[in-house]
């Protein structure tokens, strides 16, 4: 085939450029430290490094979220560890004042030791996080959840909810505890307790209820036992029922509870029994009952044995909260050990995810892609040499130059 | 006697020879040229001798034909390519594309979910929406400066290829003339016809019939003449009937009215290859990011406005969109009139949609989607409504619709250009769903979105926008794959076409020496017929 001079020129040309082209591209690919530049390099690849990265950018949200997650549940735990060794010294408060060689001084000083931890539960109950938010609101953190009354009663000014924040793809993790489910609960299976009526007048004391029987068609109701002191003969009714003989000391047994009862009853007193949960539950009315009669003097028998009571009742009602609170604690324990189970699961799967997205844009950090990409870069160079040099030897010959 | 004679002959021979090789020589690398043959021929008449029978041009009309057919289609690929490479590039760049924005803007919405009364947090949100939309605006504005530069480059194109066209019909006529005159077309005239020829193709594509006369005739698309004989018609920029915002090709014919051509007959050159992307991909894109904006405009609008905010108000729209377009064609008959709004988004697709009324009277219309060809037929409704792929039309003056009337529906087209975050105030933000400063829940429920089947009721936001990435990736991918080979075809046949046409410098200095040592050898005859005619008149 008869060749043109204009072919030779631009064959050349052309290889030349094309060359040239291989090249830059692959220079390019060690500039952006990829293979796949443009989309239209690997579509596939491309479109699937979107949704991978998309997924490592969740992931990353998630950890995000529960880095805010532990931070809040770290300090609810702080402020449950305080709140529960507060309780527990309160417990500890009222065995000393339960004893009867305590002088009314003494247990004036108790009562004040008394309203120190008070005052600092509800400092607990109060607490705010950095940014000055309420922990234990519920959704209302903006303000204070407990506040005191006129009279020095605490209320709960929250709401029920508990804030949650999603700790990974298909988990909502409940990141705070409402000051109700704390301090204003009972765990549910906390047993019996019994509380003398405030109106009686006589000298009635107990001990217990202990359960003998959870069988007992009536176990787990609340129960009411009345006395009635007629002519010198006292008796008693359980809900009103048929009217027993009272004897000091013997235990009386009614719903499969045991209840030991001392001391003259008086005319119409009155004794409560019942589940905690349906009883007094509030952890500030304890305090606020306990200090109602360690202030005040006991003098009479009557009053003796309201004291003795309210003591008795405030012990129980103190290890309920106690329990409660730990309870609390423990579930916050329990979340904070599930973030790290979830953290390192999800380390595992972002590490899972850094493979794909680089083996997807052939990212050259990988030792096999960077082989490959340098090879091809010597080997372009080698090509676009010898595209230069056969345009220099084509273009030096020429018959004109013989002539 | 006849020796001098015959050796004029041959020294008149070799000087036109050697004007020939001259002329190749000087032409090597003129654009259009054609090698030149000087023909001899044997002088029959008196006493013999040689004759310059013809200077004939090197010129295959059917290699020219294959190769312009090839050239069309490379330039048509190569304008593609310039243009789809564009939006390739766009997409390569990670870190402004579209999708890490997305991300951002969950990721602040998990910082309000986790402290939803923390004014920082809040302003995260609204500075993440605020950049989000704004690189959904930059995305579209990209795309639409590259529809204005696609409207100038039709201007261009048609203003050259109606000069081409204009010379084209001069030279028929000039070549005529010179036919007329010497009975021979000049080689020159003819050369700089078929590189006219060649460069209009590389424009657009047009068919060239030759006739017998030897004119050139050139038509284009359904067969419109643009050059018969010694007239052209021209080509012009006019803004389309069904679409005025779109600049396409329009005829004007020899009776002066102006045609608007079908796009899809003009496929070939840069002009085909510029209507093609704007029609396939460019459009497809713009569309792709404007759903891909209602889509996430619309869930969290309603989203927010499920929740309450700090000050315990119902939250307001969080983003506002760019409404659908409708256009009613100019060339209407009836006074109808379009309206469009978005009606169930999960319907919603990225295609436009032709509507032609099929049955006035009954409110009938036929609907193509322009992107599939999907047809369905549809009948106004009792408030002259229609549902078209998830948007809302409604007709005006429906009475006046006539048998034919045709309507342009672009559902999402401007949509991303529309996308701003409507929420300036920190505290307006519904990150709660009433229960006071502390609630999150519409928050998570926000926050929720990043996985939910948003676009088209079938693909995650980042999903769309990967299929976006994907989509435009393999168009690229393909332009470039078909470019190379019609390339390569194309320097295959230039090589032909060169072989038969083209000038060999090395076959030039060869007929160089050759036609000198002609003269030199023909000056000798007639020096020796000197000599001999010296020695006769020598003689005493």
């Amino acid at each position: 085939m008869r060749i043109s001079t204009v072919t030779m020129y631009e064959q050349s040309m052309n290889a030349l450029n094309r060359q040239q082209g291989e090249f830059m591209r692959v220079g390019q690919q060690i500039a952006t430290g990829r293979k796949v530049v443009n989309p239209s390099d690997d579509p596939q690849a491309a479109s699937r490094a979107v949704q991978v990265a998309q997924s490592m950018a969740v992931t990353e949200q998630y950890a995000d979220s529960r880095i805010s997650a532990r931070n809040a549940l770290s300090q609810e735990e702080s402020v449950l560890n305080s709140v529960s060794d507060a309780i527990a010294s309160a417990k500890t408060l009222m065995i000393q004042a339960a004893s009867d060689t305590l002088s009314d001084a003494d247990r004036a000083s108790v009562a004040s030791d008394l309203r120190g931890i008070y005052e600092t539960v509800i400092g607990q109950a109060n607490a705010t996080n950095g940014n000055g938010r309420h922990l234990f609101g519920g959704y209302q953190d903006a303000s204070e959840p407990f506040v005191r009354a006129a009279d020095g009663s605490v209320s709960y000014v929250g709401d029920t909810n508990t804030r949650e924040q999603r700790i990974d793809a298909s988990r909502l993790m409940p990141v705070a505890d409402n000051g109700q489910t704390i301090f204003q609960s009972v765990h549910a299976s906390a047993g019996y307790v019994a509380e003398a009526d405030a109106g009686n007048s006589g000298s009635l004391t107990f001990k217990g209820p202990q359960v003998i029987d959870e069988s007992d068609p009536d176990f787990g109701n609340s129960f009411q036992l009345e006395f009635d002191v007629t002519g010198g003969v006292t008796t008693y009714s359980v809900d009103g029922g048929p009217a027993l003989a009272y004897e000091e000391g013997t235990p009386v047994e009614f719903g499969g509870l045991s209840i030991t009862l001392k001391g003259a009853p008086a005319d119409g007193d009155r004794l409560d029994v019942g589940k905690a949960e349906n009883m007094n539950t509030d952890l500030f009315k304890t305090f606020e009952k306990a200090l109602a009669v360690l202030d005040q003097p006991a003098v009479s028998d009557a009053e003796k044995a309201a004291r003795a009571n309210t003591i008795n009742t405030a012990m129980r009602e103190f290890d309920n909260s106690l329990d409660n609170v730990l309870t609390v604690r423990a579930s916050v324990g329990a979340r904070l050990n599930e973030l790290n189970v979830v953290d390192a699961v999800a380390d595992n799967r972002q590490l899972n995810y850094t493979q794909t997205y680089s083996n997807l844009i052939g990212d050259l950090s990988d030792p096999a892609n960077f082989a490959e990409v340098v090879s091809q870069y010597s080997l372009r160079q080698v090509s676009l040499q010898a595209a230069q040099k056969a345009f220099v030897d084509i273009k030096s010959l020429s018959l004109f130059d013989r002539m | 006697m006849s020796m001098f004679s015959i050796g004029l002959s041959g020294l008149n021979a070799a000087q036109n020879a050697l004007n020939t090789t001259s002329n190749n020589i000087s032409n090597v690398y003129t654009p259009g040229y054609n090698r030149e043959l000087t023909l001899l021929g044997e002088q029959h008449s008196a006493g013999g001798g040689v004759r310059v029978n013809d200077i004939q041009r090197q010129f295959d009309y059917y290699v020219a034909d294959q190769l312009n057919a090839a050239s069309t289609k490379s330039s048509a690929l190569q304008a593609y390519q310039t243009q789809v490479s564009q939006i390739d590039n766009l997409l390569a760049n990670q870190d402004a594309g579209l999708a890490p924005l997305m991300q951002g803007f969950f990721s602040s919405l998990e910082d309000l979910a986790s402290s939803p009364s923390d004014p920082a947090a809040r302003q995260g949100v609204i500075g993440a929406a605020d950049t989000l939309s704004a690189q959904f605006r930059s995305f579209d504005s990209y795309l639409r400066d590259m529809q204005s530069g696609i409207d100038g480059n039709i201007r261009d194109e048609i203003t050259q290829i109606n000069n081409s066209a204009d010379q084209i019909a001069n030279l028929n006529r000039e070549i005529a003339l010179a036919k007329a005159k010497i009975g021979k077309a000049p080689n020159g005239l003819l050369n700089q016809r078929d590189q006219l020829v060649a460069e209009i193709n590389e424009r657009v594509d047009v068919r060239l019939t030759i006739q017998e006369s030897g004119t050139y005739n050139l038509s284009i698309g359904n067969g419109q003449p643009i050059v018969a004989g010694t007239r052209s018609f021209s080509l012009e920029a006019m803004s389309s009937s069904a679409d005025p915002t779109r600049t396409v090709v329009g005829y004007n014919d020899s009776a002066g009215n102006q045609v608007e051509l079908d796009q899809g007959t003009i496929t070939g050159g840069a002009l085909g290859g510029l209507l093609s992307f704007r029609a396939e991909t460019l459009n497809q894109t713009q569309n792709q990011i404007g759903q891909l904006a209602v889509s996430l405009a619309t869930a969290f609008n309603a989203q927010h406005q499920a929740g309450f905010d700090l000050n315990g108000d119902p939250g307001q729209a969080l983003f506002a969109v760019g409404e659908p377009r409708a256009f009613s064609n100019k060339n209407n008959a009836g006074a109808a009139t379009i309206d469009a709004a978005f009606g169930d988004v999960d319907q919603l697709t990225s295609g436009d949609y032709d509507l032609v009324v099929t049955d006035a009277a009954a409110g009938e219309f036929e609907i193509t989607r322009r992107d599939t060809g999907e047809r369905v037929t549809a009948t106004l409704d009792a408030s002259d409504q229609l549902n078209v792929g998830g948007v809302v039309v409604t007709i005006g003056a429906a009475g006046t619709l006539v048998d034919g009337d045709r309507f342009q529906l672009q559902p999402t087209r401007q949509a991303a250009g529309g996308l701003e975050n409507r929420i300036s105030e920190p505290a307006q933000l519904a990150a709660g769903q009433g229960g006071g400063s502390g609630d999150n829940r519409n928050a998570l429920a926000l926050q929720d979105l990043q996985d939910s089947l948003l676009v088209g009721g079938g693909a995650t936001l980042s999903g769309a926008y990967a299929a976006i990435v994907g989509d435009v990736g393999n168009r690229t991918n393909i332009v470039q794959a078909n470019l190379s080979a019609q390339q390569g075809l194309t320097e295959q046949l230039e090589a032909v076409q060169q072989s038969e046409s083209g000038v060999n410098l090395d076959e030039e200095a060869a007929n160089l020496i050759r036609y000198q040592q002609f003269y030199q050898a023909n000056a000798k005859v007639i020096q020796t017929g000197s000599t001999i005619m010296d020695a006769i008149l020598g003689l005493r």
